[in-house]
């Protein structure tokens, strides 16, 4: 592996991999075991199941720093990418989802890897840092925002629509009474994202 | 690596005359101590000494009255063993974290600005401490009998060298200098006979704490070669903390209009009253008699009544240390740690505001089988960051580096309740990761030769 590039403030100085604010990308690249493309396919296909959509969101959800992930089949099906976005280190947690049905999903795609010594293995980080290749550029559209404050946002906004539908929350806007908050800096913030 | 069936691991049994006293039993109350760095000029001085400490370092359980607790540990950084001649294969197959020792890994758990190693009190960090002593026990009088023997080991031996010390004592008051009882909780570990504090706790895996037993991963935790180097040994971060005893009193006064105030909010930032009843169980006044019994003052979970911290706060100082069964990110069993603060200094007498320039705080031990995965998994994701809970970017409001721009998030209904521009209640004046071997480990190391 070439010069490592992880930012300053990264929590865990040791680790590659680039980063832009609070996340990291983690791209790593193996050798499918010879004859095994299909079966790992097949695997990868069961995990995304169209069909079951909440079922695959859920492990998303649960691991809860995950941003996005990608497994991609390349080269006559010799090699195999993940590429993900992680807040923080993609490491941290990676004994505590060892132990799920995450870790169980990791250990299943990454069986068709040469050299995979297992998601509970204690020197599985080792093995994930040795087959890394860290990004020469990678930038995010939102670099100051974890998934978690992502999902409150969006239930946050979601909760101010419902609020601006509210026959109540126009006629408070004019009440008299509610003219002090209403003229307030802050509320005025608010009041600009509820114009459009 | 093998696996062992989980089913079988209750039969686990740890050979706990093997582990030193100073690995898993809990403080005593009341406590005297004293901690000792040790230089070792020549390695087989540093030997003679080993074999002089062994009949006094005490291994196995409590005795039954926690009143009359005493022992002494001898614990290793890894200058200490290199110091001593242990082969070069055995030292490279320490964990990297106890290999680089605490001060190269200052910014992963947070010692930066007026806490980094480069203004840490000496001889912390510089690599010099090669032997970690301490005597911990119920009263002064079994202390010094502690000490003694100790004592005579290492004044009788050339070649090594006290370079510091530290005693601590209970307070008057029973508490810590923030003026909080503490001490109160201890997790419940598989197969060494020692309850834990929380009756709700499920055991955790002797693994998690001792090594050369399964943990909580199914497999056996990384140990040192030789075997009989690493087998019920331990890991210990050793922190000295100076606590800012006015700056925190300051604070809960600018941000509270009465002195019922003034102490819940103390209690939403700790978690626990100052006689240690959890908000928990009391969410509205202390309750020293609930407190006063053992099995009720830690008898509570999170996420049945207080998942979203209405009594006590997700980023409360205990709940970030502990979150037992609270919804987090991760699972908090793969997280345990034993912890045993210890208070140094004088008290900042009741009611006084200003600071007195009086050094005074904590020398805490955190102890574990993995350094990583608990006592920096923990500083990192637990104490200085809060994503976990939701909170992105905000710390432990008492134990967390704030450097004067912090936040605390106290929910509240209807709006819960946010504290900005904390300063830094504790500064880091030195820490060293050790390593606590099993007694025949002790005498493994006495034995060197060349």
């Amino acid at each position: 592996m070439t010069a490592t590039s992880g930012a300053p403030q990264s929590a865990h100085p040791e680790r590659p991999g680039r980063s832009d604010g609070v996340c990291t990308e983690f791209t790593v690249f193996t050798r499918i075991k010879p004859g095994e493309g299909d079966a790992l396919r097949k695997d990868l296909a069961a995990l995304s199941d169209a069909g079951d959509d909440a079922r695959v969101h859920a492990a998303v959800r649960q691991i809860g720093t995950l941003h996005d992930a990608r497994h991609v089949i390349f080269d006559d099906d010799t090699r195999f990418m993940f590429a993900s976005v992680f807040d923080g280190s993609w490491d941290s947690y990676i004994d505590d989802f060892a132990q799920t049905v995450v870790g169980a999903r990791f250990d299943k795609v990454f069986s068709h890897s040469e050299g995979f010594p297992g998601v509970t293995d204690p020197h599985v980080k080792d093995w994930f840092v040795a087959h890394q290749a860290p990004a020469e550029v990678f930038l995010s559209a939102y670099p100051d925002l974890t998934v978690q404050q992502i999902w409150k946002d969006q239930r946050v906004d979601d909760a101010f629509q419902e609020v601006l539908d509210t026959p109540a929350f126009r006629a408070a806007l004019d009440n008299p009474a509610n003219a002090e908050l209403v003229s307030s800096p802050a509320f005025q913030k608010l009041l600009k994202e509820a114009e459009a | 690596m093998n696996t062992v069936d989980s089913g079988n691991a209750a039969s686990v049994r740890v050979e706990i005359d093997d582990v030193q006293s100073g690995a898993l039993r809990p403080r005593p109350v009341p406590y005297a101590g004293k901690f000792l760095f040790l230089h070792v000029d020549d390695r087989r001085a540093g030997r003679a000494l080993l074999r002089r400490l062994l009949p006094v370092t005490s291994g196995g359980l409590p005795d039954a009255d926690r009143g009359r607790d005493a022992w002494v540990a001898v614990a290793f950084t890894h200058q200490g063993l290199r110091a001593l001649g242990v082969p070069q294969e055995s030292l490279d197959s320490f964990p990297q974290a106890f290999r680089e020792g605490m001060a190269a890994r200052a910014e992963l758990i947070g010692d930066v600005g007026e806490s980094a190693p480069a203004h840490w009190e000496a001889p912390f960090g510089t690599g010099e401490v090669h032997i970690a002593l301490s005597a911990l026990s119920s009263d002064v009088a079994r202390l010094d009998e502690e000490l003694e023997g100790a004592r005579a080991a290492y004044e009788d031996t050339p070649g090594v060298r006290v370079i510091w010390q530290q005693e601590v004592r209970q307070l008057p008051t029973g508490r810590t200098t923030f003026g909080f009882r503490d001490g109160i909780s201890h997790p419940n570990i598989e197969g060494v006979g020692l309850p834990g504090s929380n009756p709700r706790e499920a055991p955790v895996k002797a693994g998690e704490f001792i090594l050369g037993y399964p943990d909580e991963t199914g497999g056996l935790p990384p140990m040192p070669v030789p075997e009989v180097l690493g087998r019920n040994g331990t890991y210990v971060a050793v922190r000295k903390i100076h606590t800012s005893v006015a700056a925190w009193r300051r604070f809960l006064r600018a941000n509270s209009s009465s002195a019922e105030e003034e102490a819940l909010l103390a209690a939403k930032m700790v978690g626990r009253w100052p006689s240690g009843a959890p908000l928990t169980l009391s969410p509205e006044h202390d309750d020293p008699e609930l407190a006063a019994d053992p099995h009720r003052v830690n008898d509570f979970l999170y996420r049945e009544d207080d998942d979203r911290g209405l009594r006590c706060p997700a980023g409360a100082h205990i709940r970030r240390a502990n979150p037992r069964d609270a919804t987090i990110i991760g699972d908090a069993r793969m997280h345990r740690l034993i912890r045993r603060g210890t208070t140094y200094g004088p008290p900042l007498p009741e009611g006084v505001l200003d600071d007195d320039g009086a050094d005074r705080g904590l020398v805490g031990v955190f102890i574990g089988a993995h350094l990583e995965r608990q006592f920096e998994f923990i500083k990192a994701e637990w104490v200085n960051d809060g994503n976990f809970i939701g909170y992105p970017g905000e710390k432990d409001p008492v134990a967390g580096h704030h450097g004067g721009t912090g936040s605390v998030t106290i929910p509240e209904k209807p709006v819960r309740r946010r504290l900005r521009n904390l300063p830094s209640f504790v500064v880091t004046r030195g820490g060293e990761y050790c390593f606590l071997p099993g007694l025949r480990a002790l005498r493994w190391l006495a034995e060197l030769e060349d």
